[in-house]
C-alpha cells in the first residue's frame, strides 16, 4: 500500500524544496545583520565542488564529505566578511555578486581538479549510499513493499526533512536570544548598536560565516543529491534565485524566507507550461514587490496577526467550552 | 576623578572641530556641556565613545587611557550615551531595547544560545529583571511590549536613556535629552537625571535648555567655535563676560539673566 502512495517524483521535488528552504535561510542569516548578499549561489558551490572532490577523488566518506564542505565554506565566508564590513547596502551587492562570478569563472578554468565547464559525474549518491548502507545491515526496501528508487527518495526526502527541521529550529533559537538581538540592533542602526557595547565587527563576520556555511552545506547536499555538477548550476541565475526567496517572502522573519521558496520552488511544478519564463517572473516579481511590498510578503505584523488570531481561536474554543459547562 | 579629557584636538579635513579642550570630571557629579550650536559638544561625545578617533589628546577613564578602543569596548569599561536625534532600534519592543543595553554585560554565544543550558537560561532571566527594574526607573514598564517606533517623542528619550543604563555605566553621557520636550516632560527628565545621580552614575550633559542646565548641574563647560573658553559652576558661568558674549550674545538676554 505504501508503495502506490509514493511517487519518486514528487518525493524528489520535495526534497528540492527543502534544499531551497535551507538556501533560503542561509541569505535570511545574512540578511539579518542587514548585509546584501549575492555571493550565496558562490558559497553553494564551493560546498559543492568540495564535497564532490573529497568524496569521488579522496575516498572520503559522504557524511565527512559535506560536513568538511560546509566548515570550509564557512571560513571562506569568515574570510570574504572581513572586507565585506566596510560595503554597506547595494555596494556589498555587488562585491559579493563579483565574488560568485569569480569562484564560477575559478572552476570553470580550474579544470585538472573541477573537469572545467563539462563538470564532475558520478557524485556519489545520497540516496543510494544509503540504500547500500541499509542492505550492509540487512535492511532491503523490499520489506516495507518498495521498489528501491522509491526507497532512495523516500530516504533522502525523510533525511533533508529532518536537517531542515533542524536547521529552522536552531535559528530560530538563535534569534530568540543575545546573539538574535545583537543581530536584530545591527540591521536596524550599526552604529547605536556599536554604542550600545556590541561587538559589530564579530556578528556581521559571524553572521556571513553562519550564511556561507549554511550555503555550503546545502550546495554539498545539492552535488549528492544530482550526482552531477558544472558550474553552470550556479551562476548569476542561481544567487538571484536564492535572494528571490527572501525579496518574495520577506526578510524580516525567519518565516519570510521558508515560505518564499516552498512557494517559488513549487509554482514551476503546478505551472509547467510557464516554467520556461521561471527568471522573466522573477524579474517582474522584483519589480512588482520592491514597488508595492519592499519587506516582502511575510513581515512583523502578518506574524503578530497570525499570533492573534490563533490566540483568538484558543479563546472561543475556551468560551464554548465554559458555555458548554454551564 | 572619573574622566579627564587631555588636549584633544579633532579636525575633520580643513575644519577645526575641537582645539586643545581639557577638562575633567569628578565622581558622582552632574556636569553640563554647553556651547552655541557648532562648538563641538556633540563631537566631543563622539571622542569619548570612539566614534571618531580624536586628531590628538589623550582620555582617561578611571585611570585608564581610551585611544586605540573601540566603541564597544568603551560602553563595556562603562560609558555610555544617548544620542541627540534618537537613535532607538525601532522596530524592537521596548523591553528588547533595554535587552539590548545589557548585552555587554551578558556571555553566552551561539551553542550555548542554542542549546538553551542552564546558564543561558539564568542569565535571559536575569537580563528580564534588569530590564523591567530599568523600565521601571524611567517610567515605562507599562509600556515595554510596545514597539519603540510606537513611543511618543519623549517616551522615546526616556527609552534612549533607559537602553544606555541598561549597559551598567559609571559615566552617563546624555546628548539634549530635553531638545523638543515639553515643560512637563522636561521636569520628569528633571527627575529621571536625579534619580540616576542618586544610583552612583556620574552624568556629563549637553544641553541647551539653560534653566535645566542651571538647576540640575555642579559645574559647567563652555565651548565655543571647538574651544573651551569657560568652566566653573553654573553661577560663575551666567555671570561670566565671555560666555554671554559668546553664547548668549544679544543684549536683552543679558538683561534678563542679569
Amino acid at each position: 500500500m505504501l508503495s502506490e502512495l509514493i511517487n519518486p517524483y514528487y518525493l524528489q521535488i520535495a526534497s528540492f524544496i527543502l534544499l531551497n528552504i535551507i538556501l533560503g535561510v542561509s541569505i535570511y542569516i545574512t540578511l539579518a545583520t542587514g548585509q546584501l548578499s549575492l555571493g550565496h549561489a558562490g558559497f553553494m558551490s564551493i560546498g559543492a565542488y568540495t564535497s564532490a572532490i573529497l568524496t569521488l577523488n579522496h575516498n572520503v566518506p559522504l557524511v565527512l564529505g559535506i560536513v568538511i564542505a560546509a566548515v570550509f565554506t564557512g571560513l571562506v565566508g569568515v574570510i570574504i566578511g572581513f572586507p565585506a564590513l566596510r560595503l554597506h547596502g547595494v555596494y556589498l551587492a555587488i562585491a559579493t555578486l563579483g565574488f560568485g562570478e569569480v569562484i564560477r569563472v575559478l572552476f570553470v578554468n580550474w579544470e585538472n581538479l573541477t573537469n572545467g565547464a563539462i563538470g564532475i559525474a558520478n557524485i556519489p549518491h545520497l540516496g543510494r549510499e544509503i540504500l547500500t548502507l541499509s542492505k550492509d545491515i540487512g535492511f532491503e526496501p523490499a520489506a516495507l513493499g518498495l521498489r528501491n528508487n522509491q526507497f532512495i527518495s523516500l530516504a533522502v526526502f525523510l533525511l533533508l526533512l529532518i536537517i531542515t527541521i533542524a536547521v529552522i529550529w536552531f535559528f530560530i533559537r538563535q534569534n530568540n536570544s543575545r546573539i538574535g538581538r545583537a543581530y536584530a540592533s545591527i540591521k536596524m542602526d550599526e552604529q547605536a548598536s556599536e554604542a550600545m557595547g556590541i561587538n559589530i565587527t564579530y556578528y556581521k563576520i559571524l553572521a556571513f560565516g553562519q550564511g556561507a556555511l549554511l550555503a555550503g552545506f546545502a550546495g554539498a547536499l545539492y552535488a549528492h543529491m544530482t550526482a552531477y555538477i558544472s558550474p553552470s548550476d550556479f551562476d548569476y541565475h542561481r544567487a538571484v534565485e536564492i535572494l528571490i526567496f527572501a525579496i518574495f517572502g520577506g526578510s524580516e522573519v525567519i518565516w519570510g524566507p521558508i515560505f518564499g521558496a516552498i512557494f517559488l520552488s513549487s509554482l514551476p511544478e503546478v505551472l509547467r507550461s510557464v516554467s520556461e519564463y521561471r527568471f522573466m517572473i522573477y524579474g517582474a516579481l522584483i519589480v512588482f514587490m520592491m514597488a508595492f511590498r519592499p519587506q516582502g510578503l511575510i513581515d512583523m505584523n502578518v506574524m503578530n496577526w497570525l499570533k492573534r488570531s490563533k490566540s483568538k481561536k484558543k479563546e472561543g474554543k475556551h468560551g464554548t467550552g465554559s458555555k458548554e459547562n454551564q | 576623578m572619573v574622566l579627564e579629557v587631555k588636549k584633544i584636538s579633532k579636525n575633520f579635513g580643513g575644519i577645526q572641530a575641537l582645539t586643545d579642550v581639557s577638562f575633567s570630571i569628578e565622581q558622582g557629579e552632574v556636569i553640563g556641556l554647553i556651547g552655541p550650536n557648532g562648538a563641538g559638544k556633540t563631537t566631543m561625545f563622539n571622542m569619548i565613545t570612539a566614534m571618531f578617533p580624536p586628531s590628538s589628546g589623550e582620555i582617561v577613564f578611571m585611570g585608564k587611557s581610551l585611544s586605540g578602543l573601540k566603541p564597544h569596548e568603551i560602553t563595556k569599561l562603562g560609558i555610555c550615551r544617548t544620542f541627540q536625534n534618537i537613535r532607538l532600534f525601532s522596530d524592537l519592543t521596548v523591553r528588547e531595547n533595554v535587552m539590548v543595553g545589557n548585552h555587554c554585560r551578558l556571555t553566552t554565544g551561539v551553542w550555548q544560545s542554542v542549546f538553551r543550558t542552564k546558564y543561558q537560561k539564568q542569565e535571559e532571566k536575569k537580563v528580564l529583571e534588569k530590564a523591567d527594574e530599568i523600565l521601571e526607573i524611567v517610567g515605562l514598564l507599562e509600556h515595554s511590549q510596545t514597539t519603540a517606533k510606537n513611543l511618543s517623542y519623549g517616551q522615546q528619550r526616556r527609552l534612549e536613556i533607559a537602553r544606555a543604563l541598561a549597559s551598567e555605566p559609571k559615566l552617563l553621557l546624555l546628548d539634549e535629552p530635553a531638545a523638543g520636550m515639553n515643560e512637563k516632560e522636561t521636569n520628569d527628565l528633571f527627575d529621571l537625571i536625579m534619580k540616576i545621580k542618586s544610583l552612583g552614575i556620574t552624568v556629563l550633559l549637553i544641553e541647551h535648555d539653560m534653566p535645566l542646565v542651571m538647576r540640575i548641574c555642579s559645574r559647567l563647560v563652555v565651548l565655543n567655535f571647538g574651544e573651551r573658553i569657560a568652566e566653573g559652576t553654573p553661577d560663575s558661568i551666567q555671570t561670566n563676560k565671555e560666555v554671554i558674549e559668546a553664547y548668549l550674545g544679544v543684549e536683552e538676554e543679558e538683561e534678563e539673566l542679569a
